[in-house]
């Protein structure tokens, strides 16, 4: 009885981790409708990166704003700061660096246009 | 009676392993699958495609690097890329969005069909690098222009280098950077004054057209195919507007619209003025003696 027991747990615990190796590695779950924030740090930054050479043409801080308010719930000039240091410690060019710079300059200072300060 | 317990056994053993592989593929598919957190553009969501192809055809109005509008728009995994933006830019003009969202959209899609940028920045930047990259991709970009030229002294803005490396890489160092020397380029004189004139009206029957399509061709003093160009069909209870270059696999002068039958039309050309009356859609008659609502097929040529 014992023997048996200990067979069919044997069992379990093998039929777990099969699944488990199946359904995290042979075949997991295919993820379609991503959103944004999920994207690798690369992608995110040159995400960023088009904003700000669009603000640069565009000069739009609500668009800018608006644009990456897609990829975060944070202050857009948090994310345009992290995008920076990003750019500055993967040798981004210094055209792309300054773009930044200029769209982390007007993050600072924007203002929502519904929140304006009385 | 020993093989039969012996059976059981067995019996138990498989559906404890059946068991234990359910509550395996359970938890790893419902209770705490794989998560994404390094994703690639093209798992995004529908509506964040649209986002993101708008961004990236914003920077492109802003930069005109084609190569890296493509690069990054292939990230999103389009079978079709020119399609997509403009089946966007027609979605954005459905919904009621104005024009100048969704002509960026447009005005990329009409490029990457020919195949360069067919205009040139123009603005220098508010700040302009002392720098540039040496390999810069400016220098590789032919200037095929569409419209009548000038000289100009502007500097002519660097297109850098693409920095990210889009297939699943780290980031590439860039080259060391190095002083460039701005040089003379030129650059297109905004608008077409001259008026278009109308030069050819005719009739199609052909039954896997859309009954009662209107397509209407625009060509420039040069015979090329501007896009962009507002066109204003009226009737008597109403008015639409559409532009030229949201089908640029028909043509960056193409643009279509849906005419009712017994129903006048006018035909406005915005840019120059150009005005057809009396315009409306013809019958045909099909190979089996139907007859059914035929197109009209308008092309204009600039004087």
């Amino acid at each position: 009885m014992s023997a048996n027991f200990i067979k069919i747990s044997v069992a379990v615990i093998l039929g777990v981790a099969l699944g488990i190796l199946y359904g995290w590695v042979i075949d997991p779950v295919q993820f379609t409708d991503l959103t944004p924030n999920l994207l690798r740090e690369d992608y995110r930054a040159d995400y960023v990166l088009m904003i700000a050479e669009a603000y640069h043409s565009e000069i739009n801080a609500d668009l800018a704003a608006r644009r990456l308010g897609v990829l975060t719930s944070e202050a857009p000039a948090i994310l345009v700061s992290q995008t920076l240091e990003y750019a500055q410690s993967n040798r981004f060019s210094q055209s792309e660096i300054e773009g930044l710079q200029e769209l982390l300059s007007a993050m600072q200072i924007y203002q929502p246009q519904n929140q304006a300060a009385p | 009676m020993k093989r039969r317990a012996d059976f059981n056994v067995i019996i138990y053993i498989a559906l404890a392993l059946l068991a234990g592989l359910g509550v395996g593929l359970a938890y790893s598919w419902l209770i705490s699958p794989v998560t994404y957190t390094d994703a690639n553009p093209a798992l995004l969501r529908v509506d964040f495609k649209d986002q993101y192809r708008a961004v990236v055809a914003a920077s492109y109005a802003a930069t005109h690097d084609l190569p890296r509008a493509r690069a990054r728009l292939q990230l999103l995994g389009d079978a079709d890329l020119i399609g997509e933006l403009s089946a966007q830019a027609q979605r954005m003009l459905a919904a009621g969005e104005p024009f100048e969202n969704a002509q960026p959209l447009a005005q990329l899609a009409a490029d990457l069909q020919q195949g360069f940028a067919s205009i040139q920045a123009t603005n220098p930047p508010a700040n302009p690098p002392a720098t540039e990259l040496a390999n810069s991709l400016a220098t590789e970009t032919p200037i095929i222009p569409t419209l009548p030229l000038t000289e100009t002294s502007f500097p002519e803005i660097a297109t850098a280098e693409p920095t990210l490396v889009f297939e699943q890489t780290p980031l590439i160092p860039q080259n060391p950077l190095v002083t460039a020397s701005p040089r003379p380029t030129v650059t297109t004189q905004p608008g077409i004054s001259k008026p278009f004139t109308l030069v050819g009206q005719d009739t199609v029957c052909d039954p896997s057209l859309k009954n009662g399509l209107l397509q209407v061709i625009l060509m420039d003093n040069r015979r090329k195919q501007p896009s962009g160009m507002e066109i204003i069909v009226t009737w008597d209870q109403g008015e639409d507007r559409f532009f030229t270059g949201f089908k640029p696999e028909l043509g960056n002068g193409y643009a279509d619209f849906i005419m009712q039958a017994e129903t006048i039309y006018s035909v406005r050309i915005v840019e120059g003025g150009s005005f057809i009356p009396n315009i409306a859609a013809p019958t045909c008659t099909a190979a089996d003696g139907s007859a059914y609502l035929g197109g009209l097929l308008l092309t204009f040529q600039q004087s």
